[in-house]
């Protein structure tokens, strides 16, 4: 019987498995991949870069690669496409029409609504005509360079599920994000900075916290490390504790080199384990990136030109208890441009959220309640440092080689739920991507004439076909890309996904 | 850098050769399901000669491989190394000098051997006589006897069945009752519980073993994993997202069972025939009706087999009153009308209004004693002397801990009032119960009589309130009411010669706050009874007397059975998996009895496109065991759990002792005898020593499957003894020798190149340590570890938030708290927020199955190791302890070397350090010693 569930379409061939696991672990073991990873790409000519390479198979780039690094949006929540991107006519038509959906909807919460018309107006922008809604207007300044997905569809409409879905490629926990994957499958362009980097809301982390970045089986040196530009401590332990007052320049600089001479001495003893010469060098590596880590975290030699473009104050207010536009615009702003700079040195990966967990009052993009209210600010803010974004990193020629890509857990219902907000909707929704070899002002796939769902229910887009696409612009086959876990050859894309070729310029 | 270079470089080289063979292997010898085959004891090789040091049969298959291969034996380790090696094999702690010392005097009076060893004839050297082989033993049989042997065991357990102590997912709300389940862990090991017993109690304890403790805790393995808090309690299984919440846990939960026990990868088979392995579909969903009637969830047990028996009587008694007082309580509906169903509504809700918000100020906390006879007081400013009539106290009800009403009243006390804040004058005694020991008082709050003016009030401990090992006093609030009854003590200042300040939950403003335990309840009682009174007069009034008479007789057994209910003590809980009665869309399988789900065949894993029905079963390819359970549909859910557990640990079921032993094995070694140790299939790895996995299986299967046995063979085995050394690399001579076919026997050299990853364990591995033993080493070393076992997780972050979805911060705690100083496997363990520096030394994570823990060097793991709360603190610690010891900066730096790495340190290395202790101190020098890659490993 064929099953014709989007996320259980055959592959167009079968491929043969190949295992090359021996000869990873036979590459001096474990240290082969702490060498590896360590003596970082750029200093090995290609041919032993290659081999150092832990799978055989995971050689990349596989073909020639388009774009060279990723930032992820990501909306904690699930941000309305109706409201924002996916203009719908017929729901101002019909707007207070008791709705019909022409089948029964399961809904996540009971007691679907009217029609709801997008609450706010849509416009045209850029030579492309894109409609975009008021509070993301800013995005207009970027309109023609955007790729828009209309018909992506998820698995269920938990929070959790769909979070770690879009992050992981997996709706339940223990996989690796997708900038996990695309460490382990490029390395790092800067072993100063870490190659992943994870900016968080404001508030705090999005439901699954760091599940959705975390290395699951993947060496821990793969996942995320979360930065809070602008805190105290901006990344764990890159000093010392505060309880270490013995600790001076002077002692520090002292204990690297007896720490390294008494390592060596110990090490000349034990012949042939990479793994002491790999933490010898670790060491180096971590004095190394105390230095840049500050440099590339600190925005206060930025012009005030370059603030502003962002959207960020040089000395922000005490911002009201509320959720409000400007402190949206300017948490979010930082970020956006804190990721410029950590892309500009070289870091692989960066992921932006907006949203904190699902809790009351609202601090994230799940509307039950009331989409202006919330929606409202959280939209104006990331699209004043989105759009930002792009046009710094297009001014910096960045962008040829930057993916962008903005997504969310799921969308919402073109009904009320009763009130002024929106139900989950799991089965449509928008993502948007730009750069980094994506075909500027395309749509690829829409939704039907009220966003229920796509309009061709049989060839709907997942979030495999979006993974597989990124990474086919990295020069990365989704599928020879695999890590060995527990006896089965885990993908970022499971057992699915197609590269969305009307994506790619 | 050039070194590292090169040897990367020299790696990828001699790549081709070794993976050349590897696949021809894999092509001729095509996979015939090894796992699965009978388990027959192979005969021991004999080996021959005396070239070999063969110590046990262990050696007998290690050293046949190696003569087939070629390879020499490594020469034994010394005894430094090996006391160190077993020390962290076996309890995953550093010996202490001491101990060190004592076993290097038993284990060889002469000077000890060289450390590199001695390239021809160090096999003779090396080889142990009788005085050595004793005290090796004499350590062995110490260390197994060790409760530390217990905890350090049980955490590699954990690794693989995913324990936790967050549900995970959305909220990751905190699991307060999982670690009875981590106890009973360790507990079996440190009593060496028989494997089949282990096995069976984890699957249904509850079934085969009723009425013991360990039955029911043991079932915390079913729920070990994470649970979608969101998709069962807001969503029902009526909905899809409901049924695929539900079907993705019972996937868990026979992904569990299976990769701990049976190491197959069964849940492959959820949406098609296993690719690999010969699991059809069917199996997989037989496995789920296994569970079928499971959920996750809190279950309460008693560990006195009387009570519980008597528990069990109890509420027998109760569900059989229940229906008759329904039928009645309807009967009483119908005849009260509109007018009592109003009035019921009311009391509902000045019921629900009286169950005080519970807020997380419990009260003021002593700082924690060793001692109960230590007097500890804390005392309340009034401002300024005023009238006082009465004196209120209330204790404290700490919930998270479980540990409820009355938490940390002291056994005797007394209480004053006075003038003096010393005191010392005019002191009125209000209350004193210092002479005899007085019950805990619980939640209720306590008044005495005052009388008098006064500007302070003391609370005097005389004898502290017990805790498993040590004693504290806390209190939730203290008041002093006036004439009016306004308390005079509201925000009152308060003092305390000590205290531990842990907000929001522990202060010395939470004394005065006005809040307590309970707090706000007294207004709505006399409401309450108020209502109470009507309903009696308006049934009285429209019920006829033989119904009323009826129902007296009823209400008055109900209350009985009901008062004795709660006479017993408050049974103990644990997160386990269970047969949930709950309500709403959580409401599991209790309400219909325990009854199975229904489990269907799902068409490529879909919940929406079921297909036949599964019946209770195990796996059809273990052609030794009938796969199906014969069991009636009317039998009850536990019969299904009973059969798989006596399936899985039955002697004829090949995966389970071939998947353990092998477990075992690979912390012995750092890697299995199977390098894959959850897969046993054709995906995974083969085994390197078939006969000696399958020898070891039947040794340790029929010698009672006791790991204590299991663990002293191979530790005593020479295979373990040998020293971790890779002999020198050796020329490109002796390479090109090695990789020619007609090359003579390889000398170590050359082993080294042909099977550079030790698969034929011609040495032992130098290992890294885990993130336990190294968090757990740094406080061993700085004299901080507190070593009470058991009980409530310690929790090393604050939690924020914690109404919707609690934020574990970990940066907000203080690495000097006392409270977390204990072994890590008592750390509490948050899914959705993993421990920041125990993920960067590649900790496991709890959403998955460990079998193996990646080892991975990284900068993010240097600047964790040098910058980290905890090591910047037990660096100064440690420092402080060297300062008390005296002597001067050489002698400290001595010892503190001694200390952290088991030997002394040669004249070169004291020199250095002691320049840098006397130049940057003592504390960077400790510091520094945490950060040698000599503490990271063991060779």
């Amino acid at each position: 019987m064929r099953n014709d569930s989007p996320f259980h379409r055959l592959p167009r061939q079968s491929r043969a498995r190949t295992r090359r696991e021996f000869l990873w672990r036979s590459g001096g073991g474990l240290g082969g991949i702490a060498l590896a990873s360590l003596l970082g790409r750029e200093n090995l000519p290609a041919a032993e870069a290659r081999s150092a390479t832990p799978h055989a198979e995971c050689r990349t780039p596989h073909f020639a690669p388009k774009a060279k690094r990723v930032v992820q949006l990501f909306m904690a929540g699930a941000a309305s496409h109706l409201d924002l991107f996916d203009f719908k006519p017929e729901l101002i038509k019909r707007h207070g029409e008791p709705s019909d959906f022409g089948e029964p909807v399961e809904a996540f919460q009971n007691g679907l609504g009217p029609w709801l018309r997008p609450v706010w107006e849509f416009k045209p922008y850029g030579q492309t005509g894109r409609m975009l809604s008021e509070p993301v207007a800013d995005l207009g300044r970027v309109a023609d360079e955007l790729a828009f997905v209309h018909d992506l569809v998820g698995k269920t409409g938990v929070h959790s599920q769909a979070t770690l879905l879009q992050a992981t490629g997996f709706n339940l926990p223990g996989f690796p994000g997708m900038g996990c994957w695309v460490s382990y499958g490029l390395g790092t362009e800067n072993e100063n900075l870490p190659t992943f980097v994870v900016l968080p809301d404001h508030r705090g982390f999005a439901s699954n916290g760091s599940k959705n970045w975390d290395a699951a089986f993947l060496p821990s040196h793969y996942s995320g490390t979360v930065i809070h530009p602008g805190a105290e401590t901006p990344i764990a332990d890159l000093f010392a504790h505060k309880k270490g007052d013995f600790i001076t320049r002077d002692s520090e600089a002292a204990a690297q080199s007896v720490l390294a001479k008494l390592n060596r001495d110990h090490a000349a003893t034990r012949e042939g384990d990479g793994r002491l010469d790999a933490r010898i060098r670790s060491y180096e590596l971590a004095a190394r990136m105390q230095l840049a880590a500050p440099e590339a975290l600190d925005i206060s030699k930025e012009p005030d030109a370059m603030l502003d473009l962002y959207g960020v104050k040089r000395y922000p207010p005490t911002w009201p208890k509320e959720i409000n536009a400007g402190e949206e615009r300017d948490c979010f702003g930082r970020k956006c441009l804190v990721a410029r700079r950590l892309l500009e040195r070289g870091v692989r990966f960066v992921q932006v959220w907006s949203g904190n967990d699902n809790g009351f009052p609202r601090r994230n993009w799940d509307s039950h309640e009331d989409v202006q209210r919330d929606h409202g600010p959280l939209a104006a803010g990331f699209a004043r440092g989105a759009s930002a974004l792009i046009l710094d990193l297009k001014q910096r020629g960045l962008l040829d080689d930057t993916i962008v890509l903005w997504t969310t857990e799921f969308g919402r219902m073109p009904s009320t739920q009763g009130g002024k907000g929106r139900d989950h909707n799991p089965f449509c929704f928008t993502n948007w991507l730009c750069g980094g070899g994506i075909k500027p002002g395309v749509t690829h796939g829409e939704s039907d004439l009220w966003g229920y769902k796509p309009a061709d229910r049989n060839n709907p887009t997942t979030v495999y076909d979006i993974h597989a696409t990124m990474l086919h612009l990295l020069g990365v086959d989704h599928e020879r890309l695999t890590f060995r876990h527990n006896g089965i050859d885990r993908r970022l894309t499971d057992v699915h996904g197609h590269v969305i070729r009307g994506l790619v310029a | 850098m050039n070194r590292s270079l090169a040897l990367g470089i020299l790696a990828a080289a001699v790549l081709p050769v070794v993976v050349a063979a590897a696949d021809s292997r894999k092509q001729t010898d095509s996979n015939d399901g090894w796992s699965l085959h009978p388990l027959v004891r192979p005969a021991v090789p004999r080996i021959q000669g005396s070239k070999f040091n063969v110590q046990n049969p262990v050696d007998a298959f290690i050293v046949a491989k190696l003569v087939e291969k070629k390879f020499a034996q490594s020469p034994e380790a010394d005894a430094r190394t090996l006391v160190r090696r077993l020390y962290f094999d076996l309890l995953g702690l550093p010996p202490k000098p001491e101990e060190v010392e004592a076993f290097v005097k038993e284990f060889s009076p002469a000077p000890p051997l060289p450390r590199s060893p001695a390239p021809d004839n160090a096999r003779d050297k090396g080889r142990l006589g009788e005085r050595e082989r004793a005290a090796i033993e004499a350590l062995v049989d110490k260390l197994l006897a060790s409760p530390h042997y217990g905890e350090r065991w049980a955490r590699h357990w954990l690794d693989v069945v995913h324990y936790g102590d967050t549900h995970g997912y959305d909220k990751d709300k905190p699991r307060p009752n999982a670690w009875p389940y981590r106890d009973y862990v360790i507990r079996a090991f440190n009593g060496d519980k028989p494997y089949a017993r282990f096995v069976q109690e984890q699957i249904a304890g509850d079934v085969l073993f009723p009425g013991t403790q360990d039955g029911v805790e043991a079932l915390g393995f079913i729920a070990a994993g994470p649970w979608d808090l969101i998709g069962h309690a807001e969503v029902p299984e009526t909905k899809i997202d409901g049924k695929i919440a539900r079907h993705l846990d019972r996937d868990d939960m026979v992904a569990n069972t299976m990769s701990t026990f049976a190491s197959l990868t069964v849940h492959c088979a959820q949406c098609h025939d296993h690719k690999f392995d010969p699991i059809p579909q069917a199996d997989y969903y037989s496995l789920q009706a296994v569970f079928a009637a499971l959920d996750r969830a809190d279950k309460t047990y008693d560990t006195d087999p009387a009570i519980a028996r008597r528990r069990a009587d109890l509420l027998a008694k109760q569900r059989d009153l229940k229906p008759k007082l329904d039928a009645l309580n309807k009967q009483l509906a119908a005849a009260g009308g509109r007018d009592l169903e109003l009035l019921d509504k009311l009391i509902r809700e000045t019921k629900a209004g009286a169950a005080a918000e519970e807020r997380p100020e419990f009260g003021w906390h002593s700082q924690i004693s060793a001692k109960q006879e230590v007097v500890k007081w804390v005392q309340v400013d009034l401002g300024a002397s005023v009238p006082v009539e009465q004196v209120v106290y209330v204790a404290c009800h700490d919930n998270f801990n479980n540990i409820g009403a009355g938490f940390g009243f002291p056994v005797r006390f007394k209480v004053e009032a006075g003038d003096d804040a010393n005191f010392e004058q005019g002191v009125t005694m209000l209350e004193d119960q210092s002479k005899a020991d007085v019950p805990n008082p619980g939640v209720s709050p306590r008044s005495i009589a005052a009388g008098r003016t006064a500007r302070f009030l003391r609370f005097t401990a005389t004898k502290l309130a017990p805790r498993q090992n040590d004693f504290i006093f806390a209190l939730a609030e203290v008041q002093a009411l006036d004439k009016s009854g306004r308390n005079l003590a509201l925000g009152a200042a308060v003092t305390s010669p000590d205290s531990i300040e842990a907000l929001p939950r522990w202060s010395r403003k939470n004394l005065t706050d006005g809040y307590y335990y309970g707090a706000g309840k007294g207004q709505p009682a006399t409401k309450l009874a108020d209502l109470e009174r009507q309903r009696a007069d308006l049934v009285a009034r429209v019920a006829e007397a033989s119904l009323l008479a009826e129902f007296a007789t009823h209400a008055k057994t109900t209350n009985e059975v009901a008062a004795e209910l709660a006479k017993l003590p408050a049974p103990k809980v644990v997160y386990a998996g269970t047969v949930h009665h709950g309500s709403g869309s959580f409401r599991g399988t209790g309400p219909d009895g325990g009854k199975p789900r229904e489990i269907r065949v799902l068409h490529r894993g879909d919940v929406k496109q079921p297909k036949e029905g599964a019946v209770p079963g195990a796996l059809s390819c273990v052609s030794a065991l009938p796969s199906h359970f014969s069991i009636p549909s009317s039998a009850a859910e536990g019969d299904r759990r009973a059969a798989l557990a006596k399936w899985l640990s039955s002697p004829d079921n090949p995966l389970a002792w071939r998947s353990i032993v092998n477990r075992v094995w690979q912390h012995h070694f750092g890697h299995g005898l199977v390098d894959t140790p959850n897969d046993f299939g054709r995906n995974g790895a083969r085994p390197t020593h078939p006969e000696l996995l399958d020898w070891l299986a039947c040794e340790f299967r029929d010698s009672g499957g006791s790991f204590k046995k299991l663990h002293k063979l191979i530790v005593m085995s020479a295979t373990w003894r040998q020293a971790s050394e890779t002999p020198g690399q050796g020329d490109a001579e002796t390479r090109r020798r090695a990789a020619s076919p007609a090359a003579p026997r390889p000398r170590g050299p050359a082993a080294a190149w042909i099977d550079s990853d030790n698969r034929y364990l011609w040495r032992q591995n130098r290992r890294k340590l885990d993130a336990e033993s190294v968090r757990d080493s740094v406080l061993a070393v700085a004299g901080k570890l507190d070593p009470r076992m058991g009980g409530p997780a310690f929790q090393d972050f604050v939690i924020e938030k914690p109404e919707h979805s609690p934020h574990y911060e970990y940066h907000l705690h203080d690495p000097d708290d006392p409270r977390s100083h204990r072994r890590s496997i008592y750390r509490f363990i948050v899914r959705s927020q993993l421990h920041p520096f125990m993920t960067t030394l590649d900790c496991a994570d709890p959403s998955i199955s460990v079998s193996r823990r990646n080892e991975s060097v990284s900068a993010l793991q240097a600047l964790a190791l040098l910058n980290n709360g905890l090591m910047v603190t037990m660096s100064k610690h440690f420092a402080a302890t060297l300062n008390t010891a005296g002597g001067d900066t050489a002698t400290q730096v001595k010892r503190a070397f001694t200390e952290a790495l088991g030997r002394p340190p040669s004249a070169k290395e004291a020199g250095d350090l002691t320049a840098f202790a006397n130049q940057h101190g003592l504390a960077n020098a400790c510091r520094l010693l945490f950060n040698l890659n000599e503490f990271a490993f063991v060779d």
